[in-house]
């Protein structure tokens, strides 16, 4: 009888070498594949921009020649021709729409928070029948005050001016901000606000110096998503912008198309694909702000 | 009760009437465009000076060509101004619904006749009769029929036609040379057309059919029923039996089902630009386009297949006549116009005037003023394409084509649900008989609550 302690069982990792242990290699694999199926997905919903960009770098006589994304013959000819083509003159319209959204941004950035605050923190009468019908203007369909607004504009003489498209962002007329906010704001702990009130803040030092620099998320998502609509938006400027020299991006692009006379699509892709740029620039700035946002916390 | 006594509550007071204060200021100092009212003065009386707005469809060479009219109009007018607003073709009616409704059209605001009604019936138009009588707006130079275009369903002249587009059967000579049918004659019916098509199928190479499917084309209909002497609409009404309609149908799906055309899903797919529709690529023989079209689909043409040749021929006359419909596009004076002295001087100027037909040359429509259409076509230096599409309009408009009276709700009523109403049997296999009856019925109720 041997008096030597029972043997131990010998490790696990002992066996590696030879089998390697089976979690860590499925993760592996798991990873990879999920990547490669979300890259598949991505490459097919990306597909129509992709073959857009590319077609606006062939000649225009060969846009429509094949489904496919190697341009035969590249040329930045339409980039060229499209800028100015015919009575279209885009570097006008380019700094339209940068002008316009930017007040539009400024202007939702300012009042959406500003109501978002009032009914996140104030307490006034009829509070929550007024935004109650701050979230009934949510439903309305566009269509139903597309002429009523127009007749109103009409009777203020802003027709073929930019106010009708700007002055609205100042009023807190998109209910979709103020209710991002206020959600946003009612999770902020109350006890910062009756900090900020010990130190002597009134109601603008509390929304100034502790609501608004913890709301930057939501900011940067109002601002993300006014930019995209605003830039986008064209029934907006085809209705008050009659002088071509007032014209967006948007109504310029449409004046490449004529289903009436001679459509020219090598530049208009072209001019599409440079319309796309600032978005997708102002997305990926905005989004670093998002995280930032989202990483720092109040409670300092 | 606000309280003023808390500081932030005056704070907060004061600055909500500076705002207001800075908006009523932004409002007087705004450069916009004041408000259409009803008219000062009545267009008999009035003076050619001023402003006025000019609304139109149109992009590229369609604009210069404007310009340069409105331009010409200046220089022959000093002191008034023309500011023209203009925008592709469906956006067009779009805007110009919300400046109607608001009473902000353009003083000259480009109409076609299948919209027209859409604003006549509504009394948003000014009959501009008292104009043409007292001189203000010469149509001597216009057809009669072709004038009757601009009529609404009450018979008042709401709108001066200044080009008439008409549908036509583009061909492709080249295709039609190698099957063995070569074109087809200037008076063909819609029987010869059938027996042109069944003699060529065969002949074709693979993959090209003799036309493209067309029971869904709602001219294509309009144009049928003109053929047989009917008429498509009497007052709010569908007038066309239901028997034509099922006749038509039926011939389109057995040529489809007899290989002759292309399939629903192809026709389904075609892209709605002319340089990419199925005979600007060479992929059909025949097909029913508009005349004006014949140059781009050409030009089209020859990038896609070069050496191929497209002609137009009238469409096929039936037992009651041509086949052939005018779409006739001109100008209308809103009655809340303030200017419409100058409006009429416009639309004079425009219809009447050499030098400023001379430089549109029918770019929309071959031009209804007679003796500026015989000019055109009497001019060496105009290309071959735009002098076949003025002499067969010259051709059409002497068989006295019938005109199309289209009741307010057209545009939104008949020509979608057409269309839908023909897939509906070509691609899910529904019953001719039945589909066409309820077209019919949704189309009369449309129609009645649209007036």
């Amino acid at each position: 009888m041997s008096t030597s302690a029972p043997p131990t069982r010998p490790p696990a990792r002992a066996l590696s070498p030879i089998f390697p242990r089976r979690p860590s290699r499925s993760r592996l694999v798991r990873g990879v594949a999920r990547h490669i199926l979300l890259i598949l997905v991505l490459f097919l919903v990306l597909y129509p921009l992709l073959w857009m960009v590319s077609a606006s770098l062939r000649p225009p006589n060969q846009t429509f020649n094949t489904l496919g994304l190697w341009p035969s013959g590249l040329t930045l000819d339409n980039y060229r021709v499209g800028w100015n083509y015919g009575t279209l003159q885009f570097s006008k319209y380019f700094l339209n729409s940068f002008v316009i959204s930017t007040l539009c941004i400024i202007g939702n950035i300012l009042s959406c928070s500003l109501a978002a605050y009032a009914f996140a923190r104030l307490e006034f009468p009829f509070k929550r029948v007024l935004f109650g019908f701050v979230l009934m203007t949510l439903l309305l369909p566009y269509q139903a005050t597309l002429v009523p607004q127009y007749v109103l504009f009409n009777h203020f003489a802003w027709i073929n001016t930019i106010l009708p498209l700007v002055v609205p962002k100042y009023l807190a007329t998109d209910a979709f901000f103020v209710f991002l906010m206020v959600q946003f704001i009612r999770t902020l702990p109350r006890e910062l606000d009756d900090a900020a009130k010990l130190d002597g803040c009134g109601h603008l030092g509390i929304f100034t110096r502790i609501v608004v620099p913890l709301t930057l998320p939501a900011i940067g998502t109002t601002a993300l998503f006014t930019f995209i609509r605003t830039w986008d938006d064209f029934l907006g400027p085809l209705l008050y912008l009659n002088d071509p020299n007032k014209w967006t991006v948007t109504v310029g692009l449409n004046g490449f198309l004529d289903t009436t006379g001679v459509s020219a699509f090598g530049p208009l892709f072209a001019m599409a694909t440079v319309s796309i740029a600032p978005i997708v620039g102002f997305f990926l700035v905005s989004q670093r702000l998002l995280i930032e946002g989202v990483a720092t916390t109040g409670i300092k | 009760m606000i309280p003023m006594r808390y500081p932030q509550t005056r704070r907060r007071f004061g600055v909500a009437a500076g705002l207001a204060a800075l908006t009523a200021a932004v409002t007087a100092c705004s450069g916009g465009t004041s408000v259409g009212g009803t008219a000062s003065q009545p267009a008999d009386s009035g003076k050619v000076q001023g402003a006025v707005r000019l609304s139109y469809w149109g992009s590229g060479q369609r604009v210069e060509l404007t310009n340069g009219v409105s331009d010409l109009f200046t220089k022959a007018n000093p002191g008034v101004t023309v500011t023209p607003e203009y925008t592709d073709f469906a956006s067009y009616w779009n805007k110009l619904n919300v400046q109607a409704t608001s009473g902000n059209m353009a003083c000259v605001a480009q109409m076609q006749g299948r919209q027209l009604n859409d604003y006549a019936t509504k009394g948003i138009l000014l009959d501009l009769e008292p104009l043409v009588k007292s001189g203000k707006i010469d149509v001597s130079q216009i057809p009669k029929n072709v004038l009757d275009t601009g009529r609404g369903t009450d018979g008042k002249l709401y709108e001066i036609p200044y080009g008439a587009a008409y549908d036509s059967i583009m061909i492709n000579q080249t295709l039609a040379k190698q099957a063995g049918v070569g074109d087809p004659a200037a008076d063909w019916t819609w029987d010869g057309f059938e027996s042109y098509m069944k003699k060529a199928q065969p002949n074709l190479p693979s993959g090209v059919k003799a036309v493209n499917l067309g029971g869904g084309l709602p001219n294509y209909f309009i144009e049928y029923v003109q053929a047989q002497g009917q008429k498509m609409f009497d007052g709010a009404k569908a007038a066309f039996p239901e028997q034509s309609l099922v006749d038509f149908w039926t011939k389109w799906e057995s040529w489809r089902k007899a290989g002759l055309t292309t399939t629903a899903q192809e026709k389904a797919a075609e892209a709605p630009q002319t340089e990419q529709s199925f005979i600007a690529t060479g992929k059909v023989l025949a097909d029913n386009k508009p005349g004006n079209q014949l140059g781009q689909a050409q030009g089209a043409l020859t990038g896609a297949k070069p050496g191929q040749q497209l002609t137009t021929v009238a469409l096929p006359s039936g037992s009651g006549g041509s086949g052939t419909v005018l779409f006739t596009s001109g100008f209308s004076i809103p009655k809340s116009c303030n200017n419409q002295a100058t409006a009429a001087s416009y639309i004079n100027f425009w219809v009447n005037d050499h030098d400023a037909n001379t430089l549109f040359s029918s770019n929309n429509g071959a031009d209804t003023n007679q003796k500026e259409l015989q000019a055109q076509i009497d001019d060496p230096k105009l290309n071959a394409a735009t002098k076949h599409m003025l002499s067969l309009f010259k051709e059409i408009v002497a068989k006295n084509p019938p005109t199309v009276l289209y009741p307010a709700g057209y545009q939104a009523n008949f020509e979608t649900a057409f269309t839908r109403a023909y897939q509906q049997i070509s691609l899910n296999g529904a019953d001719v008989k039945s589909t066409a009856k309820s077209f019919i019925d949704n189309l009369n109720s449309a129609l009645a609550s649209a007036q």
